[in-house]
């Protein structure tokens, strides 16, 4: 194509760089773009054993030397490390003869890379924030979380357009740095449905043996074992469940609420009935999301929620809690069930319907998993993306940037 | 000749002698017809001014006001220096010669400049962080010390005051000797040097 479109996005992950979302996020997003016809370079911070250049399916991705500089701290070597990634990323779209229509930050990690960049090169930026400092801390409480929440309010301010992946991130990013309502705009987080289109159904039935009687009915907790996972609310809720359906609670996950909660179960005498598994690799996760009988989101916090949209592309019925972005992945008594936030009873009623009804079940099953299709597909958010693209780019051609 | 100087101290900001200095040369400059701009820093002497000089300045503040060290004030205040100077840069033509930055503050800055746009710089060296701070290996000292050797392997040339400054740059950093200029203020050819030297980085030596 003549006039491909073509992006550069800055990410501090990237696969095999794996630290929290944004790398599943943009390794995603860069390829259904690329798919696309969207021309795209990702840089990236290096990973040992990870190549410096490479194409991966039609994505040029840049590894730069990230440790290059020491640095006394966390924050200072995130500085640092831009002070690299742009002076790399410089020298590339020089190289390319400066032909990048758009820079895409992803969150403050890469924020003053981008920002160089856009006025040194005088093309518009946009930044995708998938949490802010001020959620994360639920407040501001130290220098160093002053400077970042500041560097992220530079970001949005430079920016051309903001990306939230959920509308309650979009109302709290406008909330948290005085943003203009047109500046925002919301595209999903997607999930990618082929993984879980891949392994067979009929496997469940000798896979679940493993964790439960065959009598017994399977439910499921993916995350962290801390507080604002709710996962004490679920433990909580267990025996209320089990005075009407026999089930199994398996639970996925770690975290420093491990021992509290084993002691809770210990003292309802329940050990039989909640298996903690700690952390599993990704093909054991796989198979328990596709053959769990209902997955359970209890979160008390949640910025966006994609545990409950990996459940539903397993087809696998969800129980959530209506808070943050579940309350959006997830309509009540359609495509799951929502119960009120920390709330073991609610809970406990949710789950107990969808075990026991078995045409809900269904129900859920199916109109979930056609909204996952329909809303959280890559190849949709990449299209949303490609229009933000040329959204920008029209204004900017009026610009006198141009 | 167009050129742009890049410090973190210049009038009315003082820190040190460095702030004079820039004012002089600067000056000095414009009066041998080189089209000079300086980029600073001001907390809020913002934005650009002609002075009676002739010496075109713009003053950039930190976006980010709190801070938890040099280094993190530093480094997002060169992407305002980088604005600043993208701006003169683009306002004329992209016809800039080079830049000439002072001490290791604006590196950053003068390094995305010239792998983005091709401007030279030189490297001008009033002190190093080895004497300023002697015998200190903290990853602070350590980073300001990474910082100097960019500079120094990103510079088209450098340029100190003194022999005993240019041989202590070579005893340090490997610098080659023949990168490292010495053009001192105090003999009477100064302002002579410094323009032959602006000549011989002009248009780029990594280009040749």
């Amino acid at each position: 194509m003549k006039n491909e479109l073509s992006v550069m996005m800055f990410s501090w992950e990237f696969p095999p760089r794996v630290i929290g979302g944004i790398s599943p996020h943009v390794y995603f997003l860069s390829k259904s773009l690329a798919k696309n016809g969207v021309k795209v370079h990702v840089v990236t911070c290096d990973f040992p054993g990870a190549p410096a250049h490479e194409v991966i399916d039609g994505v040029n991705v840049y590894r730069i030397d990230s440790y290059k500089n020491p640095a006394p701290d966390f924050a200072t070597w995130v500085y640092l490390m831009n002070l690299n990634m742009q002076r790399e990323a410089a020298a590339i779209v020089n190289k390319l003869g400066g032909k990048i229509d758009v820079f895409h930050a992803h969150d403050w990690l890469v924020a003053t890379a981008g920002i160089g960049l856009k006025h040194v090169f005088r093309k518009p930026l946009l930044v995708t924030m998938h949490s802010t400092e001020i959620g994360r801390r639920d407040g501001l409480h130290t220098d160093t979380e002053k400077m970042i929440h500041e560097t992220e309010a530079w970001l949005t301010y430079e920016a051309w357009k903001v990306i939230c992946c959920s509308d309650y991130m979009v109302s709290h990013v406008k909330w948290a740095f005085g943003l203009p309502e047109d500046k925002l705009v919301m595209i999903p987080n997607g999930v990618n449905t082929h993984v879980y289109e891949s392994s067979e159904k009929e496997a469940c039935e000798s896979f679940r043996t493993k964790f439960a009687l065959p009598e017994e009915k399977f439910v499921l907790y993916v995350g962290r074992l801390v507080y604002e996972k709710g996962i004490h609310v679920l433990i909580n809720a267990v025996p209320k469940v089990l005075e009407k359906v026999n089930a199994k609670f398996i639970i996925i996950g770690s975290g420093y609420m491990k021992e509290q909660l084993l002691n809770i179960v210990r003292s309802m005498r329940l050990e039989h009935k909640v298996l903690f598994m700690g952390f599993v690799d990704d093909e054991t996760l796989l198979k328990l999301q596709k053959c769990a009988d209902v997955s359970v989101v209890p979160s008390l916090f949640e910025p966006f929620g994609i545990v409950a949209l990996e459940a539903m592309a397993a087809k696998s019925p969800v129980v959530v809690s209506d808070t943050g972005g579940l309350s959006e992945i997830v309509d009540h008594d359609t495509t799951g069930f929502k119960a009120y936030p920390n709330n073991p009873d609610s809970l406990a009623w949710g789950i107990t319907k969808i075990l026991l009804d078995e045409n809900y079940r269904n129900y859920i099953r199916e109109n979930a998993y056609r909204k996952v299709q329909e809303k959280y597909d890559w190849e949709k958010i990449a299209q949303q993306t490609k229009a933000i693209y040329k959204a920008v780019l029209g204004e900017y051609s009026k610009s006198f940037w141009a | 000749m167009r050129v742009i100087i890049l410090s973190w101290e210049f009038p009315p900001r003082v820190v040190g002698k460095l702030a004079e200095y820039i004012n002089a040369l600067s000056t000095q400059l414009v009066k041998n017809k080189v089209e000079t701009y300086v980029v600073t820093y001001h907390d809020f002497l913002t934005g650009t001014v002609e002075e009676a000089s002739g010496v075109k300045t713009v003053r950039v503040a930190n976006p980010v006001r709190t801070h938890i060290g040099v280094l993190t004030w530093d480094l997002t205040l060169n992407q305002e220096v980088e604005r600043a100077a993208a701006n003169i840069y683009y306002q004329a033509n992209k016809q800039i010669d080079l830049i000439n930055v002072y001490e290791w503050h604006f590196i950053p800055a003068a390094v995305t400049l010239k792998n983005a746009l091709n401007v030279p710089f030189v490297y001008s060296v009033e002190s190093l962080e080895d004497h300023r701070s002697p015998n200190s290996n903290t990853p602070y000292n350590m980073s300001i010390k990474s910082i100097e050797w960019l500079g120094f392997y990103e510079a088209a040339r450098v340029s100190v005051k003194s022999d005993w400054m240019r041989d202590e740059i070579v005893r340090i950093y490997n610098v080659p000797k023949e990168k490292v200029k010495v053009v001192s203020p105090s003999t009477p050819s100064w302002i002579k040097d410094v323009l032959e030297l602006y000549n011989s980085v002009a248009g780029g030596l990594d280009s040749e």
